[in-house]
């Protein structure tokens, strides 16, 4: 546990220091690296709930709320951004704890659906509100800091150390020990006194307020909100194949699998065959992740250490 | 469970549109198009995605059939991603649609009226299911699949070849959903995104109707087709809100019947 | 006093009765044994007790306390806790985390990580895992296992124990150092509840035993005056054991 922390201190430190080591001179590089932050907790959070066994297509949808959430503050309360921010991670919590506790009391597949499905649904409920969403046009908002990509690169520091903190913290704690038995197996779980419906819907509250709280940083970072962008499927499957690419049920790796997929799909997009046929090797790298390594790039790199002759004994 | 599913029937929307380009332009069979269409699409586009399905299940099902759900989950989820966006590359994003010059023509009945698509579609549909009961109900396979649906390692015990009955009755739903989708062309535009849709909505019946009641799987669509229709015809603005229906729909079911539709 | 009483207890599975109005009491300290031939009911009765199944019928009071409808974790919180006849070690922890589990969620709800694993490895040491404290659980032999399953639902604390075929699939070696360790758990002042097909450890372990065949009821009393009711010997010793 103390090596990990070591490891984490480090890396934080690191990602503190990076606009001082030129990334704040490169316009693009501040945007890219203020966005891998945002990608990083949503793929952190939605973790966290497949910690539990279940299977979240929400994600994208809280992203989605927490982005129309903050902007809806902002119009219609004119209340200051920072606030907007947190009003809207608060509406997220509280939608999230109602689907929570209707459908985590079922079976995992009725879960995946009804997430499923409410991803679908938030489109057409926008759409259907423009005096509050501003339909099809959506709501623009003045940038955070007044346009300081650096100033909200350490806002998206900050609402990742939350996440980070989070997926930790359960990591070190009892909560390992109960999410690791309700994944193994539920019956077990109820029978060594675990309440799993609350394990999961407490996880799953949780891990939507931060997928809602790096949306909430998205519209004043990017000025605009529209109801196809706020929820693309894109963002939903980018939530569930960082975390699954970098090794499921670790900190690190959402952390990795975000970095590596996220400028994967920075490179491809400006490479002329491939275009926005990044969609198709993401759900290739699902696929594959799941049939051949199933603890991701972690999992291949600690085959790769125990495997190793320098191995030094612990 | 399948997340790909929806993307079967939108494989075999796609071989029926194919037929219909060939029918109605190089082979000019005329008036013959849409019966045709129906005659040999469905079991062509059938055994093509019998052949996918059983594909599918051997390379990637089978060996995650006894790992985790969520594994199996993400598998499918994975699935349905990259057939989708492969078919958006190699078929285009766009909508594509059959002019077939019937389609709108209105048989009225009195007391309502449908397109003559709607009622062929219904036919032929009601067919399907009545084969699909018969079979599961009568035949050596049916009662197979459905000691497997029940308890897997009792079916074992008394000899069923439980993997390969997993895999028929994965064709089988295959085949089905490539006979969905080859009627969806009389009533609909053929995308590579009209998976999705359709998916969520069968699964709000099937959610309806409890798993494996094929009889409340009746009901239950009559019951969601109608409400769609209503909620369409007297709500303000409600077409837009008719696609909202099945998530409302699935809500209230689970609501209802918290303890889980299958116990 | 009666530790555990069930009465009038019915659970119908598509209409039929896989328990019918079942009635026992297990008094404290007191081992009770249920046997009878399979499909008799037995693992259904121990579901109902353990909250895993909703009952249709009848009531389970545990020290005096209605528990009919009481979800399964808030029994086990309550002092009881069972092993399953199918083995269910959690895989991705290892036998010390899978005790540790029933330490930090079960009675004693210990929420000190160190007490606990400490607490864990004292458990394990007693079942005789305590050389393999580490090892995945995947890689154990199914004697280990059944120690492992053992282990787990003492770590949570219970006053009444629930064992499922504890004895099934061990060789008689391992059988006589498992009726030697339930011996010490009962001394440390666990009642404990037994379905067992093995008849000498329901005769060296049982104060009473219930006789079920049908869901119902057949006979109660002593190992020595079970083994002689012609009805128990008709239903279930004759075909059986004899």
């Amino acid at each position: 546990m103390r090596r990990d922390l070591t490891l984490w201190a480090a890396f934080l430190a690191l990602v503190a220091v990076l606009p001082w080591l030129g990334v704040a001179d490169d316009r693009y590089l501040l945007f890219l690296s203020n966005v891998m932050l945002m990608f990083m907790t949503l793929a952190l959070s939605w973790d966290v709930v497949a910690r539990t066994g279940q299977l979240s297509l929400a994600h994208g949808a809280f992203f989605g709320l927490g982005a129309y959430g903050v902007a809806i503050a902002f119009k219609q309360w004119s209340v200051p951004p920072l606030v907007a921010i947190a009003i809207a991670a608060l509406a997220c919590a509280i939608v999230a704890l109602a689907v929570g506790v209707v459908t985590l009391r079922l079976r995992g597949i009725y879960f995946a659906i009804a997430t499923l499905a409410f991803a679908q649904v938030w489109q057409t409920v926008m759409l259907q509100v423009p005096d509050l969403s501003g339909g099809t046009v959506g709501i623009s908002m003045p940038p955070l800091f007044g346009g300081d990509r650096l100033a909200s690169y350490y806002l998206a520091l900050g609402i990742f150390v939350l996440a980070l903190a989070l997926s930790l913290a359960i990591r070190w704690s009892r909560w390992h020990y109960a999410v690791t038995a309700v994944r193994a197996n539920e019956t077990v779980a109820r029978i060594v006194g675990l309440d799993v419906v609350r394990v999961k819907v407490a996880l799953f509250t949780a891990s939507a307020t931060l997928a809602g709280l790096a949306g909430a940083f998205y519209t004043p970072f990017i000025t605009h909100i529209d109801p196809f962008d706020a929820f693309s499927i894109d963002r939903s499957v980018a939530s569930l194949v960082f975390p699954i690419f970098g090794g499921l049920y670790t900190s690190a790796g959402p952390v990795i699998g975000t970095i590596a997929l996220r400028s994967l799909e920075e490179y491809l997009r400006v490479t002329p065959p491939w275009k926005d046929g990044y969609q198709v090797a993401y759900g290739l790298v699902i696929v594959v992740a799941v049939l051949f390594m199933p603890r991701g790039l972690i999992g291949l790199a600690q085959r790769a250490v125990r495997r190793s002759p320098w191995r030094s004994s612990k | 469970m399948n997340f790909a599913h929806g993307e079967f029937v939108m494989l075999g929307a796609y071989v029926g549109f194919w037929l219909y380009l060939a029918f109605s332009g190089p082979l000019g069979v005329g008036p013959a198009v849409s019966p045709l269409v129906i005659l040999v699409g469905i079991p062509v586009s059938g055994i093509a995605l019998y052949v996918v399905a059983s594909g599918v299940y051997r390379l990637t099902l089978r060996p995650v059939l006894r790992q985790p759900e969520l594994n199996q989950m993400l598998l499918t989820f994975g699935l349905s991603i990259l057939i989708v966006n492969s078919a958006s590359i190699v078929l285009t994003p766009q909508a594509k649609d059959a002019n077939l010059d019937w389609r709108f023509d209105v048989l009225d009945l009195g007391f309502a009226s449908v397109t003559y698509a709607r009622l062929a579609v219904f036919v032929v549909c009601i067919a399907l299911v009545l084969a699909t009961y018969a079979l599961l109900m009568r035949s050596r396979l049916g009662k197979q699949m459905r000691a497997v649906a029940q308890n897997r390692l009792g079916a074992q015990i008394v000899g069923i070849p439980v993997d390969r009955v997993y895999e028929i009755a994965f064709g089988m739903s295959a085949v089905l959903a490539a006979a969905a989708g080859v009627m969806l062309i009389f009533t609909t535009q053929v995308s590579p995104f009209l998976g999705l849709a359709t998916i969520l909505k069968a699964f709000s019946i099937v959610v309806l109707a409890g798993l494996g009641n094929l009889t409340g799987v009746l009901w239950a669509s009559v019951l969601l087709g109608l409400s769609e229709q209503f909620v369409s015809q007297y709500v303000p603005g409600g077409s837009a809100l008719r696609d909202g229906l099945f998530f409302v729909l699935i809500f209230v079911v689970l609501l209802a019947r918290p303890g889980g539709l299958r116990r | 006093m009666a530790l555990l009483e069930v009465t009038g207890l019915v659970r119908r599975f598509r209409g039929l009765a896989a328990v019918d109005d079942l009635s026992f009491t297990v008094d404290e300290g007191q081992t009770l044994a249920i046997i009878g031939p399979n499909g008799a009911g037995k693992s259904t009765t121990f579901n109902l007790i353990s909250g895993l199944l909703g009952t249709h019928g009848g009531a389970i009071r545990f020290r005096g306390e209605d528990i009919t409808r009481w979800p399964a974790h808030r029994r086990t919180r309550a002092g009881v806790a069972r092993t399953f006849q199918i083995v269910q070690p959690l895989a991705d922890l290892d036998v010390r985390d899978n005790v540790m589990v029933g330490v930090l969620f079960g009675a004693g709800a210990s929420s000190s990580l160190a007490a606990a694993r400490a607490e864990a490895e004292r458990l394990c040491a007693l079942v005789g895992l305590g050389d393999r404290l580490v090892q995945p659980v995947a890689s154990l032999t199914l004697a280990d296992r059944k120690r492992l399953e053992l282990a787990r639902a003492l770590a949570t604390k219970p006053a009444l124990l629930l064992l499922d075929e504890v004895m099934e699939g061990l060789t008689p070696a391992e059988e006589r150092a498992a009726i030697a360790l339930l011996g010490r758990v009962r001394s440390a002042g666990v009642t404990l509840l037994l379905i067992e097909h093995v008849m000498s450890t329901v005769r060296d372990l049982s104060e009473r035993v219930v006789v079920m065949d049908y869901g119902k009821k057949l006979a109660e009393g002593t190992y020595a005056e079970i083994s002689r009711d012609p009805k128990v010997i008709a239903a279930y010793l004759g075909t059986d054991d004899a």
